[in-house]
């Protein structure tokens, strides 16, 4: 019995021991950038902004699989046979808990009108014990370290996925940990709290896109790239608090993009365009 | 007295018309927008038609309302400059097939959701010879939580084409680039790697 206790304790340090050393070997196998000889193959390269990639790529399917196995069924229990009208307050509770956070970085970005916005949804909701709705046609503010960070400057930084947190960037994971140690709810609440809170609100969350991400992983060519792509744009969009975006490559599609076969001598203007497009 | 009213009244004319010209394209491109979703919704959601029939009428419509060359275009990136002019064409048609694949089918779903234009934004660029709109609009998934969709219209007189699509803010058009530059700097950095995967796709 003993003898089989430390068999299989001894597999486990062997399989410990062997998954570390692919995870640090991924970890140094960055993405070699292309030779500069090809200059469009390069500037693909800088604009995935993504040196860690392959490592990128094992964590990613990790986490893609304990999303399989565990966050999706979850997510789609608590859809279906959670009852509905339990559901506002509980996911009142995780939005109102995120306030005080809110209310902080809004201060640090120098957004008076916003922190009050915070303050007030939160300062409304404690007499129902956070669990009501108290500005129905606001959305909730939402502002994070990552966010922060953004407004003072910070550049986004290599793309990272990280370990069942998901997508993040240099900058994010900075603003993730800062965070950590920033929130009051974290101060204030038990540790039962501040840890249920995420449980909580990335189950609900993922309750809401269960059919987005299946499509998703269904139609891309290229699930991982696709994660990135939407990713990067819906940080792009929370940084600049909903308004439009600045002018990007999008407005170079044009009417006299659409010709249907480019003449030779419209290959000029075509090139300018594939310039602008990537500038 | 007759002078004076007469020099003001063309005054204001000459002052407003500009203002009133480009209000009219930013209500065109609304209008536009209103009109192909009733158009989508009254031709694509009925019951009664085969998938092979709701796909017909989904590639008509998206060639009628979509710049499809100019998307299929920009999403090719910066692979599409070098490419043989067979291998455009290849691409051009997959694309759209592909597009035609994925969306068309989604219609079967709809069971009478709610869809409503918001207004128009002017986003025209410095030095363009066409007009471009931003049309806000609501599509409610849900009676409280709508989901954001913002179309980007480019407009020439009566030509109205929709050039990029934003879910919530986020550009289909500038996912679908950066899924396209993946799979081609992964395998070949060739348009025709790319034809490939598309065409994988579409016969799947």
């Amino acid at each position: 019995m003993g003898d089989k206790k430390l068999n299989s304790f001894s597999v486990l340090k062997v399989f410990r021991f062997t998954a570390a050393l692919t995870l640090v070997g991924a970890l140094a196998a960055c993405a070699t950038p292309p030779s500069s000889d090809d200059p469009d193959a390069l500037a693909a390269y800088e604009e995935a902004n993504d040196p860690f990639e392959p490592a990128n790529r094992l964590v990613f399917s990790a986490n893609v699989m304990v999303d399989q196995l565990a966050l999706q069924p979850t997510a789609v229990t608590y859809r279906d046979a959670f009852p509905d009208e339990l559901k506002p307050p509980v996911e009142n509770f995780i939005t109102n808990l995120f306030m005080p956070l809110s209310f902080i970085h809004s201060l640090l970005q120098g957004d008076m009108d916003r922190a009050e916005k915070a303050a007030a949804r939160f300062f409304t909701a404690l007499p129902t014990f956070l669990l009501a709705d108290t500005f129905p046609n606001e959305d909730p503010v939402f502002e994070d370290g990552g966010q922060t960070l953004a407004t003072w400057g910070f550049s986004e930084g290599p793309y990272i996925m990280l370990p069942l947190l998901g997508p993040s960037s240099f900058r994010d994971t900075l603003g993730t940990v800062g965070d950590f140690f920033i929130d009051p709810v974290g101060h204030v609440a038990g540790s039962d709290v501040s840890a249920g809170r995420p449980v909580g609100n990335v189950v609900v969350t993922r309750s809401r896109n269960v059919e987005q991400v299946r499509e998703l992983q269904r139609t891309s060519l290229d699930y991982y790239a696709a994660v990135r792509s939407l990713y990067r744009q819906q940080r792009a969009a929370q940084i600049r608090n909903g308004a439009s975006g600045p002018a990007q490559s999008a407005p170079t599609i044009g009417l006299d993009l659409d010709e249907p076969a480019a003449p030779k001598e419209n290959a000029g203007t075509d090139d300018q365009k594939e310039t602008a497009a990537t500038n | 007295m007759r002078l004076a009213a007469a020099f003001v009244l063309v005054l204001t004319l000459v002052i407003t018309a500009p203002q009133a010209q480009a209000d009219s394209h930013l209500d065109a491109s609304a209008g536009f927008i209103d009109g192909l979703a009733n158009k989508a919704i009254n031709t694509l959601t009925d019951a009664e038609i085969t998938a092979e029939q709701r796909r017909d009428a989904f590639r008509a419509l998206f060639r009628e309302g979509f710049a499809v060359n100019g998307i299929a275009r920009f999403v090719a990136g910066r692979y599409w400059r070098r490419a043989p002019e067979d291998e455009r064409e290849e691409y051009l048609s997959l694309f759209e097939d592909v597009i035609v694949n994925t969306w068309a089918d989604r219609f079967s779903q709809y069971s009478g959701q709610k869809f409503e234009v918001k207004g128009a934004t002017d986003a025209t660029p410095n030095n363009s010879s066409e007009s471009v709109a931003l049309v806000e609009s609501l599509f409610f998934t849900s009676p409280t939580t709508p989901v954001r969709i913002e179309w980007r219209v480019a407009s020439k007189g009566d030509l109205f084409k929709i050039v990029d699509v934003k879910l919530e803010g986020i550009s289909m058009a500038t996912t679908q680039r950066d899924e396209f530059n993946a799979v081609v700097s992964k395998s070949g950095r060739k348009l025709s790697s790319l034809i490939d995967e598309l065409r994988r796709r579409r016969d799947r």
